[in-house]
């Protein structure tokens, strides 16, 4: 194979670093705006050092949204760590279910069901969902939120992609040896599963983290805002302060930018593997 | 089978679960200062009232609409709803289910002191669908300190405050460059916004009507009404005194702009003084009277209705929440109102303890001109003032050539779209 | 013994349970009611006994204008908005993928995936100060480089590429990690073997490394078909459907519609974007398996 000329490999790698820095951009915007006075931002939109940094709009969100800030972020943590551990249980054991007995016909009209619901357009679940929640007397509590917010397709492909390459001669084995179906799950096939376990905690965690729009629906009150909601709402209040709401946002991003970069390469590999089956 | 069953278990559950002290909830959409006065008002109430509380919750309003509505309708109102006329209105007409509160205004001895005016902005198709509780008032602001460093009055004539809004962006008031501060903060992103602004000047020149009279003939053409309608959509649009993107502005935003410094001019209402007084524009405005658009009309300030509060027919406490309701009529609750949210409708408060500006509020020393609210009496109103709204903005994305001829074209639609409305609906 | 088989068997019913009652509860039975609400008359569609109307909901709104406009906008900009996602992340994962670029790709790669992890709330909001024109950065770079302004959310011409750029910046990350992962597993041969042809590099995309893409295009496609058909919270956070309507797609109308309580019109709009979406799915699901046999 021929070297590529020098020439060729800085300009690929200045249009990927310029990409690259356009796509990072708004991150630091978001960070400089919420420590630079609207008179700094008016002055030079384009600065991003802070002359003056001030930290009085964290100080301003302390209450916002309807929620204290505290409040909205215990709910995020608690919801997204609730519905995730959740999440992981409920589909591995479903996914796993339908994998080993694909042809029950139950079995399959749950698949169909599941598929075909997660590809309603969910905003307009609304008044549905509402009304669900209601019935079910959910309306309004952390639980409702977090039974709604575990299930996902992502979560169920990576789980049933999994079970599917499990050779079936261990099951065999197991069988012969007189093991029981409840044996052979939690002995044998879930320790071989801890890394795909793993991978969806982490993806759900990181999905689940960004959901607002069920959130919204569900609470009765702000008292169950998670962070994105107490945002949405903070952004539409009356005679808040933009550099407020850039706090927000940040506050609001950062976690699962860590829990990202943490683990990039499970997340990446994860949500490849999950897709490329759907 | 397998739901009913989980149905019938929660509702066993609730039924089981032991009574809880009785909590009033009311939702509002006034913000930090709304919650502020409710839950004193709700501390007073518990005084004479032992076991009962009050939840005040703020939504931002376009979210207090699809909750109030979408919980009426589905069974889970709250207690009290408390918000604008002309918003209540908006639910009563899409549930049906406001109850009727001139029994508990009957139940109040003293109610002189709302004029038959108020009242007729508390009604909605027979009914009084709320308590007048807070009178809004809208009068027009500006910066004082740029208003010094341009050398300018505040403005008395449109031609004034057109004249002192390019002089602010030429003068580059706030030392961050030419192009960053505008001369008027207006919205328009939602129906209600761009009307609003619309509202305010017409009413503020002195007319007595927006779109449509009480008879619902339109009237945007007659002269005076199309000069404002004019010059309105030109400042939004060709005359360029305003940010670039208000198009997109709604209240958060315009909020967003006005304290931000980033405008001279502005709407003020009787409940943002007492925050402007201390946070965000910190005090650096005067108000006064919307400009004058024809020498021999008199200019006001806007009475732009009332703000009240509504029991839900199927509101869990229904009693107790007319009881409250008749609560904030009172002195205690209305003296709170004045102090903390800026207005209130009884006479008989100390004004004492306001600031200057409050009590410009408090007791009017300017003219006063009150909305018109045809969605009281015509009930197709709402259907041909979203078409008018559309119009506007479209007139506003991308401004006519010739705006004398649109304005012509435009009532010449909006009366044959009247008629077909009034004829659908009666 | 046949009972233990049985129990054998019923075991997995059981692991089943909660995953089937969440499918059920959470999203089997909410549209279902959905649907049901859109042959109900609005005012009425919530209480015990509904007034039923059959097709009159699909009727109003097939003939609304700002519905048939807001339809059209929406595959226009489905469209428009896959192409250009699509488009971006085979350019960008290509140019990764290639021998131009040792040092540093897994730092390209982490940038433009990082949005995709971005809570998409905390993202618009942030985009929609950028565009500002008075107050953002965007316009603020434009006139540094001594380029014309641009509209950005607040005019009709520019609103929906204003929109798109930002759905951009929160989604292709996730095709561009699609592509780089088929990218990772072609065969090295054939293209060494178009090297020793003469083939030139275009021909060599064409030829050799497009077709071998094709699991990446559909999967890609499929998605960005589902994903920019729904686009719901840019539209919320940034613009609310304007300015006059140039962003008022099908889910944000429905849901106004709702929050109005206009019940039965807002769900016959659900339900036709459901079958839309259930229409590209299959298709592209039916095409993906034809490829593939």
């Amino acid at each position: 194979m021929t070297r590529p000329s020098p020439w060729a490999q800085a300009l690929a790698l200045a249009v990927a670093g310029g990409v690259s820095l356009l796509f990072l951009f708004p991150y630091a915007w978001m960070l400089s705006s919420a420590l630079r006075s609207t008179r700094e931002i008016l002055s030079a939109p384009l600065g991003l050092w802070p002359a003056k940094p001030s930290a009085e709009a964290f100080a301003s969100i302390a209450e916002a949204g309807g929620t204290t800030l505290l409040r909205a972020t215990l709910n995020s943590l608690g919801i997204t760590a609730a519905s995730t551990a959740l999440a992981v249980c409920i589909t591995a054991l479903g996914a796993y279910a339908l994998t080993r007995r694909p042809q029950a016909l139950a079995f399959r009209l749950l698949r169909a069901g599941f598929l075909l619901s997660m590809m309603y357009p969910y905003m307009l679940l609304v008044i549905p969902v509402y009304l669900v929640m209601f019935k079910l007397g959910l309306l309004g509590g952390y639980t409702g939120i977090v039974l709604f917010l575990s299930l996902g397709p992502v979560q169920f492909f990576l789980f049933e992609q999994f079970f599917r390459t499990l050779p079936p001669e261990v099951i065999e084995a197991a069988t012969v040896d007189g093991a029981s179906e409840a044996q052979i799950l939690f002995r044998i096939v879930l320790p071989m599963a801890a890394p795909v376990v793993a991978t969806v905690a982490t993806i759900t965690f990181l999905l689940n983290w960004a959901q607002w729009f069920p959130v919204l629906v569900i609470s009765a009150t702000p008292d169950t805002y998670t962070l994105p909601v107490a945002l949405l709402a903070l952004n539409g209040e009356l005679g808040t302060n933009f550099q407020g709401i850039m706090a927000m946002a940040l506050i609001t991003t950062v976690p699962p930018a860590l829990v990202f970069l943490l683990a990039q390469r499970r997340v990446m590999g994860g949500l490849t593997d999950g897709a490329v089956k759907g | 089978m397998f739901i009913r069953l989980i149905t019938a278990l929660v509702a066993a559950m609730l039924l089981a679960s032991p009574g809880r002290a009785q909590q009033l909830s009311i939702w509002h959409d006034l913000g930090d200062n709304g919650t502020k006065w409710l839950a004193e008002a709700g501390a007073e109430f518990a005084k004479t009232h032992p076991g009962v509380s009050l939840r005040p919750i703020s939504y931002p309003t376009d979210q207090w609409f699809g909750r109030t509505i979408g919980a009426i309708n589905t069974g889970t109102a709250p207690d009290l709803l408390f918000s604008n006329y002309e918003r209540v209105i908006r639910v009563a007409s899409q549930t049906g289910k406001i109850g009727d509160m001139r029994a508990v205004l009957d139940g109040i001895a003293d109610h002189g002191f709302l004029s038959g005016d108020d009242l007729r902005v508390a009604s909605f198709g027979g009914r009084m669908i709320i308590l007048p509780v807070q009178r809004v008032q809208m009068a027009f602001g500006v910066r004082k300190s740029w208003l010094d460093k341009v050398g300018e009055p505040f403005p008395q004539t449109w031609e004034d405050a057109k004249r002192v809004a390019g002089k602010f962006q030429a003068g580059d008031p706030e030392g961050t460059g030419t192009g960053t501060v505008f001369g008027f903060a207006l919205e328009a992103a939602k129906p209600r916004d761009l009307i609003h602004m619309l509202d305010l000047f017409t009413f503020g020149a002195g007319l007595r009507h927006t779109l449509v009279d009480p008879e619902g003939n339109v009237v945007i053409d007659e002269p005076e009404h199309a000069r404002v309608l004019a010059e309105v959509l030109n400042t939004f649009g060709a005359y360029k005194l305003v940010p670039p993107d208000t198009i997109n502005y709604s209240f958060n935003e315009m909020y967003q702009v006005i304290e931000g410094g980033r405008t001279g001019m502005f709407r003020v209402g009787d409940w943002n003084v007492a925050k402007w007084d201390a946070q965000g524009i910190k005090g650096d405005f005067v108000v006064g009277a919307w400009p004058r658009f024809f020498a021999d009309r008199q200019n006001a300030v806007v009475i732009g209705g009332m703000r009240g509060v509504a029991v839900p027919e199927n509101a869990p406490n229904k009693k107790l929440a007319d009881e409250f309701a008749a609560f904030l009529l009172g002195k205690p609750a209305q003296q709170a109102s004045l102090r903390i949210v800026g207005s209130a409708v009884r006479r008989d408060l100390d004004v004492s303890g306001l600031s200057e500006r409050q009590r410009l509020f408090a007791q009017p020393q300017w003219p006063l001109i009150a909305y018109d609210f045809p969605e009281g009496g015509l009930a197709w109103y709402p259907e041909l003032e979203a078409a008018f709204h559309r119009k506007l903005l479209t007139a506003i994305a991308v401004p006519p050539q010739d705006m004398p001829a649109f304005v012509k074209a435009t009532a010449e639609e909006m009366r044959t779209l009247a008629k077909q409305l009034a004829a659908r609906k009666g | 013994m046949p009972g233990l088989a049985i129990r054998r068997e019923g075991v997995f019913y059981l692991f089943a349970l909660p995953f089937a009652a969440l499918t059920i509860l959470f999203g089997l039975w909410p549209i279902l009611l959905s649907i049901q609400v859109s042959f109900t008359a609005s005012a009425t569609a919530l209480q015990p006994h509904p007034q039923w109307v059959g097709l009159a909901n699909y009727a109003a709104i097939f003939a609304d204008p700002v519905f048939q406009a807001s339809l059209a906008r929406t595959l226009l900009y489905t469209v428009l908005a896959v192409a250009a996602n699509l488009a971006f992340a085979l350019a960008y994962a290509l140019l990764l993928d290639s021998a131009l670029i040792g040092w540093g790709r897994t730092v390209f790669k982490l940038a433009v995936f990082l949005p995709v992890v971005t809570p998409d709330v905390a993202g618009y909001v942030v985009w929609r100060w950028l565009y500002d024109q008075s107050f953002g950065a965007v316009n603020a770079a434009l006139k540094l480089a001594g380029l014309p302004g641009f509209g950005g959310l607040a005019s009709p011409g520019t609103a929906m590429l204003a929109l798109l750029v930002a759905e951009l910046w929160h989604h292709a990350g996730f095709y561009v990690l699609i592509f780089l992962a088929n990218l990772a597993i072609l065969d090295r041969a054939q293209t060494e073997a178009s090297h020793i042809d003469g083939a030139t590099t275009l021909q060599r995309f064409w030829y050799v490394t497009l077709p071998q893409l094709r699991p990446a295009i559909a999967v890609n496609l499929v998605y960005a078909l589902i994903q920019f058909l729904k686009t719901f919270t840019a539209v919320v956070v940034m613009t609310k459907g304007g300015p006059a309507d140039a962003t008022n797609f099908v889910s944000f109308y429905a849901y106004q519609q709702f929050d109005s309580a206009q019940y039965g019109q807002a769900t016959a709009m659900a339900t036709v974007l459901f079958a839309i979406v259930l229409l590209v799915a299959l298709s592209a699901y039916r095409v993906t398996e034809r490829g593939r046999a």
